[in-house]
């Protein structure tokens, strides 16, 4: 037989049943589709997430007290105090870490702050100048603090967006003064809004010189996280390695499994949080898959049933000089040809509603979501979907071949 | 003349259910057929002439004895050679027509060409040949659904011809026509038998239409009762005529 006959087989038995043919292509479509939507809703969340993650730029390394736990019976305390302003001239010394340009200490606390009758629960970001350009920050009004300020601990901050809304009632805060824990501090700039869904969020933040709240809010001499910059992305590997080995001679650490700090690199968030997400989608194509094994089951019922009806067919091909294998790949290629068909359809069906809901996300919540054909859902999906056809298609038609020809054309 | 067909001591049970009963569809049949004879083979139902067309067709193998074919033992023949044979020797005419429904009279002529060697590029000369033959020209690319039970049977017959076959069943051909159909699709098989010299087996339980063959083998529960000439052959196109 050759293929153009074998297609035309194909056509002429689906047309002939035309209505159940849809209806058995259904459980195809909507596994697919399913998948498809998943696959592509998964890479726009992940490209999401990634973004923002990158948006803090790739070279930056963040040192956190503390240790990761390696597993449940680590008990490892948690170091909470144990990055020290000496840790900060050890690494900022040239010959300790080489590819490091700058180094910013941070701490981090809650506070209530007020203006005359207002009063608004904040959380206080200490920090030194360089968080306008790591964070790209750019006050709307006013301007950020110098290093002068963070030298002298002066009285200064910068507002975030919402706390503007709720302390000042319309009034200009930049010149004004909050008072928080009963010390008065000088607004020099306030922040425009960020958004939602920013993973570092500065609406409900007051930020100031680390030096201003370690000394008049916090009353410590510890850093709950400092944030440094290498030369270069390729530099960063290396220098959070120069890093570890700094501070690990700084606190006299000789087991590396003892540290009591960890750094992490914004590379390792990004990779971390793309297998999260990636396990995520996974997991959810695994259970859209059980709607394409339902609609498989689906193709073997009919394809069975459709065997049975077109007995007559069989033994006649057969008395006309068909073989068992022409059989075979007639009904075979019938199924596949069926399953491939609801593939093709699902794989529209499923990146049109991924490409609108990309846009409902984009355009009514203003989120930085980008609609992502998903090439390999694509290929995945008319794969598997022409595989279900091959498998589920291959016992009713191995059935189909094995008729008798006789029995086949006594068939009524 | 050669013979087309020699058989020798057939046989051919079925089981039934429990494996202990037997069916024995039949006996101990002996004959031969020539090249070129039109031979009728007639019976009551249950006689073993439907059992006997399927082995003689190659659509089913005997318990017992043997069976030459075009001068081969088509006995140690595998299934995949059988249909080889089927399509390049023998053309089927059945009572029930068996035209593949929604499909054009020419496709389902050209059926058997797509399980031959022949190239795809003949197979509508060849299939439109067979249809003028049968002079159903006009009708190429009507549907099955369209056509008279005559006309259907003579699509059968140029399908069975198509391939250009040694040898033509034909099991009760006239059995689903009314007598004028009948007459003609017997016309056209008697004029493939002697214009043709194409050997054609018909089944048939009506001495009148097994009477248009040279020779009746009559069978009665799976056995030969008689192997007889026809003395006086009847001619279908005299009474097309009349």
């Amino acid at each position: 037989m050759t293929i153009k006959h074998i297609v035309k087989t194909a056509i002429t038995g689906l047309r002939t049943n035309r209505s159940r043919s849809i209806l058995t292509i259904i459980g195809i479509v909507i596994g697919i589709t399913a998948i498809m939507l998943v696959m592509s809703l998964g890479a726009g969340a992940q490209n999401l997430i990634l973004g923002e993650v990158q948006g803090l730029g790739t070279n930056t390394i963040a040192v956190i007290p503390g240790r990761e736990p390696t597993g449940p019976s680590d008990t490892a305390q948690l170091f909470s105090d144990s990055l020290k302003p000496a840790d900060i001239v050890a690494l900022s010394k040239k010959a300790n870490v080489p590819g490091l340009v700058s180094i910013m200490p941070t701490v981090l606390g809650a506070e209530t702050a007020s203006y005359q009758s207002n009063a608004y629960s904040v959380s206080i970001f200490g920090a030194t100048d360089l968080i306008a350009s790591i964070f790209s920050l750019n006050p709307s009004k006013g301007y950020f603090f110098t290093s002068d300020d963070v030298t002298s601990s002066n009285d200064v901050v910068v507002l975030g967006n919402k706390v503007v809304e709720h302390l000042f009632d319309g009034t200009d805060p930049v010149g004004q003064k909050v008072k928080i824990k009963g010390r008065n501090f000088k607004v020099v700039g306030i922040l425009p809004a960020s958004g939602g869904g920013t993973l570092f969020n500065f609406d409900s933040m007051v930020i100031m010189p680390y030096t201003t709240a370690q000394n008049y809010i916090l009353g410590t001499n510890y850093f709950n996280r400092v944030i440094m910059q290498a030369v270069s992305d390729a530099a960063v590997p290396v220098t959070s390695n120069d890093i570890r080995l700094t501070l690990e001679e700084s606190h006299g650490i000789t087991d590396p499994t003892k540290d009591d700090f960890t750094v992490q690199t914004q590379q390792d968030l990004a990779n971390r949080l793309g297998t999260i997400t990636t396990a995520l989608t996974w997991f959810l194509v695994a259970m859209a898959s059980i709607a394409l094994f339902v609609g498989g089951i689906g193709i073997m019922n009919i394809m069975l049933v459709a065997v049975t009806e077109r007995t007559r067919e069989i033994g006649l091909r057969k008395a006309l000089g068909a073989t068992n294998s022409d059989i075979l790949t007639q009904f075979l290629f019938e199924a596949v040809f069926l399953t491939g068909i609801g593939g093709l359809v699902g794989i529209i069906l499923g990146s049109s509603l991924a490409y609108i809901i990309s846009y409902i996300l984009s355009a009514g919540l203003h989120l930085n979501w980008q609609f992502v054909f998903p090439w390999l859902g694509a290929i995945l999906g008319f794969g598997v979907s022409a595989l279900v056809g091959l498998v589920f298609g291959s016992y009713p038609a191995y059935k189909a071949s094995k008729k008798s020809p006789i029995e086949a054309l006594r068939y009524e | 003349m050669t013979n087309i067909i020699e058989v020798k001591h057939l046989r051919k049970t079925y089981q039934d259910g429990d494996a202990e009963a037997q069916t024995v569809a039949l006996r101990d049949v002996s004959f031969s057929v020539r090249k070129g004879e039109f031979l009728a083979i007639m019976g009551p139902s249950g006689s073993g002439k439907s059992t006997l067309l399927h082995l003689l067709g190659l659509l089913d193998t005997p318990s017992k004895g043997s069976y030459i074919f075009d001068g081969k033992n088509i006995l140690s023949y595998t299934g995949d050679e059988l249909a080889k044979m089927r399509n390049e020797k023998i053309g089927f005419v059945f009572q029930a027509f068996n035209l593949l429904a929604r499909t054009s009279v020419l496709e389902n002529v050209k059926l058997p060409l797509a399980y031959s060697d022949i190239p795809e590029a003949q197979w509508d000369e060849k299939a439109r040949a067979a249809i003028e033959a049968v002079g159903l020209g006009h009708r190429m690319e009507h549907e099955p659904a369209e056509l008279s039970g005559g006309e259907k049977q003579r699509v059968a017959i140029a399908r069975a011809l198509v391939t250009n076959p040694d040898v033509i069943f034909a099991d009760e051909p006239t059995g689903n026509l009314d007598s004028k159909s009948g007459k003609n699709v017997m016309s056209i098989i008697q004029d493939l038998n002697e214009r043709q010299g194409r050997t054609i087996i018909l089944i048939t339980h009506e001495t009148s239409t097994a009477e248009h063959s040279e020779r009746i083998i009559r069978l009665i529960d799976g056995e030969i009762e008689s192997d007889t000439k026809v003395a006086r052959r009847l001619k279908a196109s005299d009474d097309l005529v009349k």
